[in-house]
Parts: C-alpha cells; sequence; structure tokens
C-alpha cells in the first residue's frame, strides 16, 4: 500500500513501481552522431509541414528543413551537418508511414554556434512566441503539441499562472530529473520567459516528491525571482497530466473539453521550458534533446543528449546494447509508450525516453471477459467509466460511449494497469474517440 | 541477444499491477472465507466439510460440463466457481442432506452463471440465487431446521447427518444419520427467529425456550457475546460475525471488496433498527446481515461499480433488509434483498451519473448525448444495390 503523504496531489490515480534508479544517477552524456539521421517531416500536432530541401543539398547543424504557414504547426531544422540524401515515406514510432528527410552526415561535425549577448530581460512577450515558433519548440513531455500556439492563448482568457511540469511521473525515466539537477538556472530562466510571453504573475515548478535533489536544486536556482516557486507533489502516476497537475497545484479544475486557458493556467513541461531557454539566449532552435535509455533490458542505463532523428538502434548500442531476453520495445515511458516491432524508427522532439522491457518483466495477460470489478473506475483519474467505454465500443454504440467519457479520455492508461481481466481499455477508448470524431464530423 | 524479431508490440500501458488478476481476487475470498469454515466446523461437526466437498465438486463438475457443452474455454482455474460453491454452502443450515446441496449448486453454477453468459456477464448472485430458490422450492424444509451448536457431541463428530422428513413428529422434521438411523437432535431457534416470533408472532412457535444453549441468558435473550463470537445457531458461514469481520477487513486491505457496500449496508440496516428501536443489537449480530454485507452484496459481477452507485446499491439493500425483517412473516431478508437489487445494479450503473473530472454540474442522472445511434451504413455500398 502507498504510503500517504501530505504532498500535493488528484483523486484516482495508482502507483505503479518507478524503477527510476537504473538511470537517475546518470549523469547526461552526448550520444554520438549517427552515420546518417532520419528526421520526419512533422513531429507536432498540427498542419504538416512542407520539406523546404531537395535531395543533394547541403545542410548545416540547425537549418530549417521544413516549415509551413499554418499557426498550429512547428517547424524542423536539421540535427548535423551534411548532405540531403532523399525524402522518403518510413514507418514512425506510431506505426503511420511519415514522410521524413534522410540527411548523410558530414565526418566533420562543427560546434552549433552560440549567439551571444541576448538580454533576456529586456526581450518582449511577443518576441518570445516568435522565438518558441522559429526555433520550432513543441511539448517535450510526448504529446508534442507546439509551444507558440500554446503561449498565445485566446483574448479573453488571461493567463495568472505558469506551471512547469517536471513530475516526470511515468515510471524508468529520469531525463527531467537529470535536466533539473544540472540545468536549474537555465531552467528557471526558461520559466521567467514563459512567464513573460503569457503575462503570468506566478510560476510553479511541480516536482514529484521522490525527486528531493531536484527540488533543492531548482529552489536554490529560483531564489530571488519574483513569482518563481517550487512545488513538491505526491508520488503518484499521472500526477503530470495537465488537468490534474494544474488541480494539485492550483485547486482549479478544467472543465471537459476545455484547455488549460479557461482556468488561467498553462502547463508546458520542463524540458520545453529549457529549450525557449536555449532558443532565447544561444537562437538554437530545436534539433537535440535528452532522453532517457533504460530499462532491465539494456547493459547500461543512461540519460543522453542526442540528435533528433537518431535512430533507436544507435542509441542502444551506444549504451551497451540489450541484455536478457527479448520483451518490448518502447519509445516513451511505460504507461503511454509506444511499443516498437524493431529500433529502427528515429527519435523525435516528443521522444523522452527509450524502454527495454524483458520477457520476465512484461506481465503479458490474455484479455478475458469484464468482471465488473470496479477498479478502472476507482484509478480513472477524469472520472470516467471505462468498463462502460470499453462495452460499447465492443458493441459499436457511439453514444453510450460517449457518456461514459470517450472524449475525456486522455489514454493515461490506469484502467488497464488496474484491470484483473487484462482488457486493453486505452485501445478499446482510441478506436471510439476515432469514430465519435467521425460522426460529428459529418 | 537478437531482439528485432521477437518484439511484442501492443497498444500502452506496458505495466501491469502485480498480481491484480481474477483468480487473485478469489483466492483472496477463499483466504477470508477460511476461517468461517474452521469455526463451522469447530461449532457443527465435520458434517460441514461433507456439505462443502459436495458444494464444491458438484460446482466444478457443472461448470467443466456446461463449458464444454456450450464450447466456451473451461476457466475452473480462475477460482469464481470454487468461491460460489463455497459462499453458497455457507448459507446452508449445517444439517442440509447433501443431496439438496448438490442440487442448489448446481442452480449456482449452471442456472445462475452459465446460462446468463458466465462470469461478468451473471446479473444475480449465484450463491444467493441458488438459496432462494431453495427457499422458495419445495425443498425449503430441508435447509432452514437449525440444530443446536456442538449437536455433534450427540451424534459424533465424524457422523454425517441431515435433515429428513416425517410426518408423524409435531415439526415433521427429524435428523438422520447416512445410514438411515434416526438421532435425536434439538432444534434451536436462530437468534432472529426468536424475537421474530416473541414479538410479531406470538404463540406460533411455541415449545421450549431454548435456555441452556449458549448464546441465550436465562432470561431467554440471545447474549451479545455469544451472538458476535458466533456460540449459536444459524446456517454454516453466519455465525462468527467476529470472524467475518476480520475476513471482510482482510478483502478490503486486499483492494478486492470496496469498503462502501457493507459500510452503507450495515449502517443503513443499524440505524433503522435503532431508530425503530427493533432489537438493533440482536438484528445486527443476529443473522446474515455481517456475511451478506462482507461476501455477498460485495460480488464484483452484481454490484455497481461507481462509488455513488456503490452507496445506493448497499443503502438499499440495508433499507430493503429491514423492511424484510420488520414486516414480512419471515425473520431474515438478507438473501432476498441482495437478490433483489443484484439487477437493478444494470441501472444504477446506466442512468446514475458519475460526474467527470472538472464538471460544474453535478447531476444525479445520465443524460444520452445526441448522435447517430451506430455505425451509419456507408452511402457508398448501399447505392449501387438499389439500381
Amino acid at each position: 500500500m502507498a504510503i500517504k503523504t501530505d504532498h500535493k496531489t488528484f483523486k484516482g490515480g495508482v502507483h505503479p513501481p518507478y524503477n527510476k534508479e537504473m538511470a537517475s544517477s546518470q549523469p547526461i552524456k552526448a550520444a554520438p552522431v549517427p552515420a546518417e539521421v532520419i528526421i520526419p517531416l512533422s513531429q507536432h500536432i498540427g498542419a504538416p509541414n512542407e520539406v523546404l530541401v531537395s535531395p543533394g543539398d547541403k545542410v548545416t547543424v540547425g537549418q530549417k528543413i521544413g516549415g509551413s504557414e499554418a499557426f498550429v504547426s512547428a517547424a524542423v531544422h536539421s540535427s548535423v551537418a551534411g548532405t540531403v540524401k532523399s525524402i522518403t515515406e518510413i514507418t514512425g514510432f506510431t506505426g503511420a508511414m511519415v514522410k521524413a528527410v534522410i540527411i548523410e552526415s558530414a565526418p566533420e561535425q562543427p560546434e552549433f554556434e552560440k549567439k551571444a549577448g541576448a538580454d533576456l530581460d529586456a526581450v518582449t512577450g511577443d518576441r518570445v512566441r516568435e522565438i518558441a515558433r522559429e526555433a520550432g519548440l513543441v511539448g517535450m513531455g510526448g504529446a508534442a503539441f507546439p509551444t507558440h500556439v500554446k503561449l498565445a492563448p485566446p483574448q479573453d482568457k488571461a493567463i495568472d499562472t505558469v506551471i512547469i511540469n517536471a513530475c516526470e511521473c511515468e515510471p524508468f525515466l529520469t531525463c527531467d530529473h537529470r535536466l533539473m539537477l544540472e540545468r536549474a538556472s537555465d531552467l528557471v530562466s526558461g520559466v521567467k520567459l514563459l512567464m513573460k510571453a503569457v503575462g503570468a504573475k506566478s510560476g510553479i515548478v511541480g516536482i514529484e516528491a521522490n525527486k528531493m535533489d531536484a527540488v533543492d536544486e531548482v529552489r536554490k536556482a529560483a531564489e530571488g525571482e519574483p513569482g518563481v516557486s517550487v512545488e513538491v507533489l505526491e508520488v503518484k502516476y499521472p500526477e503530470g497530466a495537465e488537468k490534474m497537475l494544474i488541480y494539485a497545484l492550483t485547486g482549479r479544475k478544467v472543465p471537459p473539453g476545455k484547455l488549460p486557458s479557461e482556468v488561467s493556467c498553462l502547463v508546458q513541461n520542463a524540458g520545453t521550458a529549457l529549450a525557449l531557454y536555449e532558443a532565447a539566449a544561444w537562437g538554437k532552435p530545436l534539433y537535440e534533446r535528452v532522453l532517457t535509455i533504460t530499462g532491465p533490458g539494456i547493459k547500461q542505463p543512461c540519460n543522453l543528449l542526442a540528435k533528433i532523428g537518431t535512430p533507436i538502434s544507435t542509441l542502444v548500442d551506444f549504451c551497451g546494447g540489450f541484455r536478457g531476453e527479448a520483451g518490448k520495445l518502447i519509445l516513451g515511458g511505460p504507461m503511454t509508450g509506444w511499443a516498437q516491432k524493431d529500433a529502427s524508427a528515429p527519435i523525435v522532439k516528443g521522444t523522452s525516453g527509450v524502454l527495454v522491457l524483458t520477457a520476465d518483466a512484461i506481465d503479458v495477460g490474455i484479455e478475458q471477459e469484464c468482471v465488473r470489478c470496479g477498479k478502472c473506475v476507482d484509478a480513472c483519474p477524469m472520472f470516467l467509466l471505462p468498463n462502460f467505454i470499453v462495452q460499447y465500443t465492443k458493441r459499436e454504440e457511439w453514444d453510450k460511449a460517449e457518456m461514459s467519457g470517450a472524449l475525456d479520455c486522455f489514454e493515461c492508461g490506469c484502467c488497464s494497469f488496474v484491470c484483473p481481466a487484462y482488457i486493453p481499455h486505452v485501445s478499446y477508448a482510441r478506436e471510439a474517440k476515432a469514430e465519435i470524431a467521425a460522426l460529428r464530423k459529418r | 541477444m537478437e531482439m528485432a524479431d521477437t518484439m511484442q508490440v501492443t497498444v500502452s500501458p506496458h505495466l501491469h499491477r502485480r498480481d491484480e488478476t481474477i483468480s487473485r481476487g478469489m483466492r483472496n475470498v477463499l483466504v477470508a472465507l477460511a476461517p468461517l469454515g474452521i469455526w463451522a466446523i469447530i461449532i457443527f461437526g465435520f458434517n460441514v466439510v461433507y456439505i462443502l466437498a459436495v458444494s464444491c465438486i458438484t460446482a466444478a463438475l457443472s461448470e467443466i460440463v456446461m463449458r464444454k457443452i456450450m464450447r466456451r474455454p473451461v476457466t475452473l482455474s480462475d477460482g469464481s466457481a470454487m468461491v460460489t460453491a463455497i459462499l453458497f454452502a455457507f448459507l446452508l443450515a449445517p444439517t442440509t442432506p447433501l443431496w439438496v446441496v448438490a442440487i442448489g449448486s448446481f442452480i449456482a453454477v449452471v442456472i445462475a452463471k452459465e446460462l446468463f453468459g458466465g462470469l461478468g456477464k451473471n446479473i444475480f448472485n449465484p450463491a444467493i440465487f441458488a438459496r432462494v430458490v431453495l427457499f422458495f422450492s419445495p425443498l425449503a424444509v430441508y435447509s432452514q431446521r437449525y440444530a443446536r451448536p456442538f449437536f455433534w457431541k450427540t451424534t459424533g463428530f465424524f457422523s454425517p447427518v441431515a435433515t429428513s422428513i416425517n410426518n408423524n413428529v409435531s415439526s415433521g422434521v427429524v435428523y438422520k444419520t447416512l445410514a438411515g438411523n434416526s438421532t435425536s437432535l434439538v432444534t434451536a431457534a436462530t437468534p432472529l427467529s426468536l424475537f421474530k416470533s416473541g414479538r410479531l408472532l406470538p404463540g406460533i412457535v411455541t415449545g421450549p425456550t431454548p435456555v441452556g444453549s449458549t448464546w441465550v441468558t436465562s432470561s431467554g435473550r440471545p447474549n451479545v457475546g455469544g451472538l458476535f463470537l458466533g456460540l449459536k445457531s444459524g446456517t454454516i458461514g453466519e455465525i462468527s460475525i467476529l470472524l467475518i469481520l476480520l475476513g471482510g477487513l482482510y478483502l478490503i486491505y486486499k483492494g478486492t471488496v470496496d469498503w462502501r457496500i457493507p459500510a452503507g449496508i450495515i449502517g443503513a440496516f443499524f440505524l433503522l433498527t435503532l431508530v425503530t428501536w427493533y432489537h438493533p443489537v440482536d438484528n445486527l449480530f443476529g443473522g446474515g446481515l455481517f456475511l451478506g454485507a462482507f461476501f455477498m452484496a460485495t460480488d464484483w459481477v452484481t454490484s455497481p461499480v461507481t462509488r455513488r452507485g456503490k452507496w445506493i446499491f448497499a443503502i438499499g439493500i440495508g433499507v430493503t433488509i429491514f423492511i424484510l425483517r420488520f414486516w414480512s412473516a419471515r425473520p431474515e431478508g438478507v438473501a432476498l434483498a441482495i437478490i433483489i437489487w443484484n439487477p437493478l445494479t444494470l441501472l444504477i450503473d446506466r442512468y446514475i451519473a458519475q460526474p467527470r473530472f472538472g464538471e460544474v454540474t453535478n447531476p444525479l442522472f445520465s443524460k444520452l448525448p445526441i448522435l447517430p445511434k451506430s455505425k451509419p451504413v456507408p452511402a457508398a455500398k448501399s447505392a449501387p444495390e438499389k439500381t
């Protein structure tokens, strides 16, 4: 049973085994530059990008290779210096076909030239949004929603609080933890930029209680910064889900189907805040990110700074390779990540980790008939009825599936985690959401 | 290692809570029931073991045969048939004839569970269903005469004893051993039937008040210690409130059972008996209230899934038990109350709303959204058929 604490939290949720110790003490290392990077043209939620290069072109590090005129989009930049080899369709990490630019790396990789002398105190809110857009920033927790769109909430919704999601509630992952330990002051500068962009008076960094060393570091860095504070949250999954986090930190509840701006909040991932700082201070676009390579199936779990477009296999080899009996290869965390059939897919802006589980570490059950125990209902942080979403999806009764809350499901997976009948609720909920959306469009 | 060819691809989440399986839940129930069985053996002798064995064997055989006939995979290993069989046996008088036990166990598994579609699809708690069917059948006489605690001192610990019919004696019931020899046992009123007869039906139950049996004081009233610890007559499983409480708390701790259901049932019922001053203590500990509240009404399949639904269900059962015990001619009402509320579970889950996170309004009933009822047939497919 979980130990009750006084730390802030939400209702519902689960306590999976965290297994953070595998990688949490490993300092961030730079991953090798692969011989070839595969950069998907669109790595965000929104309008797809146009390709801006053609095969044979020479590109430099940070050069824009894909962009769109549409507002809800995020530009893509080359992560290496080299030559565009081809523009082709590849199988992305979700299993869908995506267009990608394949770039052969030059043998000599020059360092990215940091722009010096940027005055972060003088920069305006509008300029911050522009910087975010130019740098192709997206939410780096996994959802990959364009940051500059989030920074431009509707005119009638004033934002008073910026919340930094540094919970890292997904088991195994430690990249945000390492970022906070190693770059706390840059993170705080990023928070200040975010506050400036939306005109918020306060900025709260929410950290789970299993990272007290990070709490200390960020608190030290935030000392003397007006409005910036650090709050400790209970260790529970999904503490870092946007609506759960807002509720835990401010007591405000985002209504179903609404965005955080409805309750005057903006939530950004810790990695995103840091990337915004790098973009504003150094003019550096988002072409590399920190991620955790971990799990019982990895020889040397570690935290790496890797180029976007690096194939998973390159990173796994750098960490000593696989070990144990084959199980699952997951891009992201174990609760919401995407299982891969092999290590060929490239990492993208939203990839927070590569997790390898051995056969003995995965609990594969056969889906059985629902016994209506109600454990999924108790675990659901959105207070939905997961068992009924499944039942109505099986019967294709979409109106009732919606009544059971299908559209409010954000696929955290708590329901399946506790299900004694091993029902994959998330898979059914995805189907229901797609069908309901299709029916709505008609 | 060569991982590339053998990676498993499934939808997230990729973790599952340790030991969270149906069979583990059932095993928890069996563990919680074990002390009750042992206590029943001490009080009623080895006869209890014969009844449990017949119930379990019948349930297992019925399930195997039935699932083969219905071409479903045999799921004996999930333990649900064993739980049903033991719960059913716990609802019987300790001298119920073994053939009656077998019929009841068959009804529980085949009719109440498998014919409804198997575990998860049944709308009645199988054990209670079988008990209630027996109760309203000509076999009722075999399962509602309760021998006095420690009756095995007269017949011998290991000798099977069964209720039998003899119209020549005044009660119509005698006890016989397996060989068919009659044995004289003193029947004892259960605590509930004792005060039921005393208060509402004077004169119907005559004969000697069982003064001197362990659970009655010299004034003829049940004594609280005996009631609570379980030195009284009754069904096999209901007698020891203490052990039921321990087992129930274990299940709540293990997360197999939701505390709201026993709390709601016992709370609502106790409150009503307090308000009406209808033997509150005897009513609380005298009958099957605790067994029903902790082990029967909490059945996963036949109780609501939402927190609000659970409260409504539980309080409803508590009130119904009170109505049945207070106004009906029968002293008991727990099984009937649960069987009445079991099918209402479906209505509760469907029409009692559970407000979503952040929902501003807090309606009690759900409303159906306006959307096409089901997947519309694509126009392209139907068009050529018409021409």
